[in-house]
Order: C-alpha cells, then structure tokens, then sequence
C-alpha cells in the first residue's frame, strides 16, 4: 500500500467524520464549556448571556456551605447504588431466567421490557397514583389483606423507598434485554466444553458465563450510573423532592436552583460537581475493566 | 311628473351621503383602525380561561379584531412566555397572562408595557370601563407594580396589568354534614380545629379537612393561607426574615393539625389533590381558593354538588376577619408585542362590566364587584355574597410578591415547611434554617445594600 494511498484514506476517514465532530462539538462540547464558565458567574433567568457578572469562586464557596448540595449529594448516592445493585442482580436473574428456549419465553420477553417503553413522565404519574394515600390502588389491595394505609410519598423513608421502586420497575428491563442479549451470544462451545467437564448450573453462572460478560455488564453499569445520576422527571412528579428533603436527587437540586430560583450560574456550579462525580465514578469502572482497552491500538 | 321624480331623485342622491357622513361621525368606531389585525393571546390552559375562551368569536365579530390563543399547561406557560418575550425585536404574544407572583419579575426584566400608556389615549379606553368596579385587592395583586415594598400599592406605583382569573381563599364546608352532627359554621381557627377533630373521630369515612401538603410551593401555599390570618409575615418592614416570629410558629402548628386531620397521602398533595378529596367527598372543610364552588358544581368531577356551605375564611382570636389571600392571574401587553392598541382593546372587551357579567353566566370567574353583587347571580352562585365580603379582608401582603420569591419559595420554605411537617424538625428549628438562608439569599440580591450604608 502507497503512502500517498494510506493519507487519502485518512483524509476519507476524517472526512466521513467532519458531520459528527460537528454535531458533537455544537451539541456537547460548546455547551459543556458555557456550564462551566458559568459556574464562576452569576446570571439570572431572563437576562442576557452579555449580562453575567464575573464573581469568581463565589458560586464555589457557597457550594461548600450549603446543605442542600451535600443532602443532595447524600440522596443521589443512596439512591443510585440501592437501584444499581438492585437492578443488576433481577436483571440478572431474569435473564439466566429466560435464556433457554422455554415454552412462552418471547411473550415473557415482551412483557418485561414493557416499562422501557413507557415516557418516565407517564411512568411517575402511574405510580404516583398507585401510591396515592388516599385513592391508590397500592393502599386499596393492602386493606384488603388487613394492612392499613401508607403515606407513600408522604413519609420521608417510604418516599424514598417509592421512588427506588420505580426506578427498579423502569429500568431493570434495560439491564435484562442487554445481559440477555449477552447471554445468547456467549459461545456455545465453551459452555459444551465446560458441561462436559461437569459443571454444575452455580459454576457455569458464576465461573465462565459471567466473568464472559464482564465487559457487557460493565458498560451496562456504566450506562446506568449515569443515567441515574441524570434521573429527574420521575422524582419531579412522583414528590418534587420532599417531603423535606428526603428524595430530593441532586438533578432535581439543579433544576430547582436553575429553573425556580431562577440563578443560572449558581446552578451551573452545582451541574459542574455533578459532572466531576460522575466523570469519577466512571473512570473508577473503567480502570477496574476497559472493554476498549484490547483494541485500544485500534 | 317625471321632473318631479328626477328632482327628488337627485336631491335624494345628494342627501344620502351627507347624511351617511353625519351618521359616520356620530358612530365613532374605536375598533376600526385595528379590524382584520389578528393579536396572539398566551393563556393558561384552566377552566376560566377556557370559558372566556368561547366568548372571543364575539369579541372578534364585535371588533373585526382577530384573535389566536395560544393555551398551555399552566406551569409551562412562564417558559414559554419567557422566550417570546426576551426577544429584542417583535415576539410572538400580544397579551401575556400570568401567576401573580410573576409581575415584578416580569417587569424588573422590562417585558411588560405600563397600562398608563393605554388608559390616558381616549381613542383606546373606554369611559364606560369603571375601573373603581375592578375588585381592588385584585388588581393590586396582580397588576400593580413599583410601590410599597415593591409589590404593594403606593404612591410610586404602576398598573401593569388588569386581574382575570384572579381569587381569594374562603371556607367551603359540608353542611349536610355540619346539619346531621348539629355542628355550628366555625368562625375561628381554634373553633374551626376543633370542628376537623371532632369530624375525624366521629364521622364515618370522612376527615375534618383537607390540605395541600406536598413539598415545594404547594405546601408553602397550604402553610401562607394560614400565616395571613394569624398575623404572620415573611419579612418585616426592614425585608428582615419574620418566620420564627411566634405569630409563624402558631401558623405552622395550624398547618400540621389540619393536615393531621386530612386523608392519608396529604403530605404529597398539591392543590388538584386536596380539592378532590372535598369533591370526593372524603373531607368536610376546605380552606383555600374560591375557585372550588365552580367545581363543586360539575358533576363530572364532584360529588358533594347541592351539599356545601360557603363561609369567611376562619380568623384568629378576637381579629375582625381573617386576612384571605389574593392570588390568580392577571394579564398584560409585552413590551414587545407589534399590535399593542389592539391587544389593549381586547383586554379592555374581556375585563368591561358587560363581559365580566358574561362570564359568570358561563362559570367563569368574575373580576367586578358590581358582577358579584348581582342579585341574581348571587342567587346561582351563592358563593358569590362570601366573596364579596370576604374581600374586604383579603391581604395583598400576604406573599412577598418580589422576584427573589421563586427562589425563596420552593427551595428554602418548601423544603423546611415540608420537613417540619412531616416530623422531622420542630417548627422552631425549621424555620431558623429558612430564615437563616432567607437572609442569605436576600442579601445576595442586594437588598441590605442600602440599610449597611453609613450616611
């Protein structure tokens, strides 16, 4: 292959590539740099981008001072690693679950990646009127059986216990569609191959089925760690946050100090630490395992 | 003979256009340099304003004078309005509607057109409109702008928009219910406590009362309709804090017996929920917006129509009358709207005295004294006469109606009402966090600048 051969082929490469730089840069990049040089102004809601006053480190500082970041802070990791583990081990189980070729497994399928298809808008006013005290079906069944009515979204450890629920109905089809997915296309020979040696059902889960899906389950988590950091529109309508302060996630934090206190800037600060977190967190999971790392010469 | 009728002819020709300019001059039309002008109106999708709604075909035929409405959810109504109006140039509305606590933001950031401008044109406003007619407390509320305190009226006060779907909070209670236990009409909070409890424990199936309670501005909103009458304010007169004031605390205490006395789930209630459970019939007493007397009636969504009192909102102690609240909407013209005469024509046909009559035959809400007056529309909606008194006692103080408010309302107070509320702090304890960032917040927003001074 000619060298000249080799440039006009990376010159092609880049340019099939110009449209999504492009798009990535307007739709990510610029946005990105406007947060964070926001997060060392102030601005309002309603002024002009021109009208920003520098204020340094103040948003910073007041950061670090303010209860309702660290509460929100507090809340957002709770909640994302009860969902996290509680998602990963039934979605787990459902797709060991329905993996072989039973009778009704395509139906079984179907249905339980329903809630995925449901706008998490439609998906908190469902359970928030099944979790209404007063009209929820919740409460109507649980009287039957003789157990008195709950204040669901009323009572700080139940809000909160509502709106992991939620997420777990909402979001563990995700990860039992992908790990299934996963499932099925594990080699056949080397499950033969371990069958024959005897392995029982417990060691060709745990000792060659998962450990071959590592990578998948890994972006998998990574995917999801990241959307529950991101969770808002269910929590919005579901409590708003309360009672108090019980479910309020640091998405919804950020909202509110945008969108209700209406001081951009500040919120802007908020969303920069929320970013950091999560740019941790992620780099944490990958450096544990990179699945691109084999083809990382790529 | 045919010379006759020739000259008869021809001075009948020569009469019928001077009269026709005689008949023209006495028939001044107000509405003629805007006819086919077509004005985009931003309303909130509700009951009144889907009512006035049907009433715009007339309005057109009246003034050849087009209108479009652009109806929306009612909290997505402000951001859309926000980006229209934030355009330099011409933005999309001619008439905006908003929640009363909107205005002085709305004006500090130049969006609306002062009213003034309109009303001293006489070939705009009409003198048969009597604007002592509009309900005062009402207008306060939601149009003026620049006075005391900002928000209040006062010498150096502006009109910046007229009230339409405007309310205040009276009680709305179960009579047959208050008749079958010989119950009297409480006329006081303690008395009116009492009555909830005692409804709670004795009547089957029902709570004495119902309330908003859900974090936020809802539970703020259940908690101020209290904190009015009891005397209560946000800040005092030097924009100081007041929450922790005793007046406060008593208020809060108000708050968490009702919402004890409400269904279960009325910690997560806004005010959608709270009205149902009275329309469902599963509480006795409601506190809050008038607006409920209009839904009692609908067989679709109340099943207490023909059961229910009205009466003044409760007051404390030995007071007059207790202090209701001013809320609603009211609308205005954007500064940058291209058809502003037209648009002040068409808010002028809405609020008049004959339209405003109109409405109340439609079920919407009234906005003139002289509508609620009306003997025999008090006689259809016998909620009327306890409107009308209960308005000589409404408090348009009873919200800061600054532009901090958003800020101060559901992220401070409605996190810090919502966890005493729910027993996870003591009233005191609550309300010394919120004033604390309170005071944080207002200082931020520079208004201790002036009082630090030295001069």
């Amino acid at each position: 292959m000619s060298s000249s051969f080799k440039i006009r082929q990376i010159r092609i490469a880049y340019l099939f590539l110009l449209p999504a730089i492009i798009v990535f840069t307007l739709g990510l990049v610029v946005p990105l740099i406007n947060t964070f040089e926001l997060s060392f102004n102030r601005l309002s809601m309603g002024s002009r981008w021109s009208d920003r006053d520098y204020v340094g480190l103040d948003n910073y500082e007041r950061m670090i001072e303010d209860d309702h970041v660290r509460s929100s802070v507090g809340v957002t990791l709770r909640f994302a690693a009860i969902v996290l583990v509680a998602e990963l081990v039934i979605g787990m189980g459902l797709a060991l679950l329905l993996e072989k070729p039973i009778k009704g497994a395509a139906v079984f399928r179907t249905i339980f990646i329903l809630p995925l298809m449901v706008s998490p808008v439609a998906v908190g006013l469902i359970w928030r009127y099944l979790l209404d005290g007063r009209i929820g079906l919740i409460n109507h069944y649980l009287g039957q059986i003789g157990i008195p009515a709950q204040t669901w979204l009323g009572d700080p450890n139940l809000a909160f216990f509502s709106i992991v629920i939620t997420d777990i109905w909402q979001w563990t089809p995700f990860i039992f569609i992908i790990l299934l997915a996963g499932l099925q296309a594990l080699p056949a020979e080397v499950l033969e191959a371990s069958r024959i040696d005897g392995a029982n059902w417990w060691q060709m889960t745990f000792l060659i089925k998962v450990p071959m899906l590592r990578s998948i389950l890994l972006v998998t988590v990574l995917m999801r760690l990241i959307d529950v950091f991101r969770a808002l529109e269910v929590i919005f309508i579901m409590t708003f946050g309360g009672p108090g302060r019980s479910t309020q996630v640091m998405s919804l934090h950020i909202y509110k100090t945008a969108f209700t206190s209406q001081t951009l800037g500040y919120a802007s600060t908020i969303a920069v630490v929320l970013m950091f977190i999560m740019l941790v967190l992620s780099l944490f999971l990958l450096l544990f395992s990179n699945p691109l790392k084999e083809r990382a010469d790529f | 003979m045919y010379r006759r009728i020739i000259l008869v002819a021809l001075v009948a020709i020569l009469l019928v256009p001077m009269t026709a300019g005689v008949m023209a001059q006495d028939m001044f039309d107000p509405y003629a340099p805007y006819r086919g002008d077509t004005i985009v109106v931003s309303w909130p999708s509700l009951y009144h304003f889907n009512q006035a709604a049907t009433l715009i075909p007339q309005f057109e035929e009246e003034t050849g004078i087009n209108v479009e409405v652009d109806f929306l959810q009612y909290q997505a109504m402000k951001p859309a309005q926000e980006v229209e109006l934030q355009k330099p140039r011409t933005g999309e509305y001619d008439v905006v509607a908003w929640v009363v606590f909107t205005k002085s933001e709305y004006v500090i950031n130049g969006y609306l057109e002062p009213l003034a401008n309109f009303f001293v044109n006489p070939a705009l406003a009409d003198p048969s409109y009597n604007p002592d007619d509009l309900v005062q407390a009402w207008t306060e509320t939601g149009g003026v702008v620049g006075g005391t305190n900002a928000y209040l009226p006062g010498p150096t006060q502006a009109l910046y928009g007229l009230p339409f779907g405007a309310e205040t909070s009276i009680m709305v209670y179960r009579a047959d219910i208050f008749e079958e236990h010989g119950l009297a009409v409480p006329t006081t909070y303690d008395e009116m406590l009492e009555t909830a409890a005692y409804i709670t424990e004795n009547v089957e199936g029902v709570y004495g009362m119902t309330s908003r309670g859900a974090a936020g501005h809802q539970i703020v909103h259940g908690w101020l309709l209290h904190l009015s009458p009891y005397g209560g304010t946000i800040f005092d007169e030097n924009w100081e804090p007041a929450v922790e004031s005793p007046e406060a605390i008593a208020s809060l205490h108000a708050l968490k017996t009702i919402m004890e006395n409400s269904p279960p789930g009325v910690e997560a209630n806004g005010f959608g929920d709270q009205a149902n459970a009275f329309l469902q019939g599963d509480s006795a007493i409601y506190v809050d917006s008038h607006k409920i007397a209009a839904m009692t009636r609908d067989p679709n969504q109340s099943l207490v129509d023909g059961k229910v009192g009205y009466a003044l909102h409760p007051k404390v102690g030995d007071a007059e009358c207790g202090l209701s609240e001013t809320g609603g909407f009211a609308m205005g013209i954007p500064s940058n709207s291209a058809n502003k005469e037209a648009a002040f024509l068409f808010m002028q046909w809405m609020t008049s005295p004959r339209i405003d009559r109109q409405l109340a035959l439609i079920g919407a809400d009234p906005g003139r004294v002289s509508t609620l007056e009306d003997p025999e529309l008090q006689e259809m909606f016998p909620e009327y006469a306890v409107v009308v008194e209960q308005l000589e006692c409404a408090n348009p103080n009873w919200r800061p109606l600054i532009p901090e408010w958003g800020a101060l309302n559901a992220p401070i107070l409605g996190v810090y009402v919502s966890e005493f509320a729910t027993g996870n702090m003591t009233a005191e304890e609550a309300m010394a966090q919120a004033a604390e960032e309170i005071r944080a917040e207002m200082e931020r927003a520079g208004y201790y600048g002036w009082s630090s001074m030295d001069m």
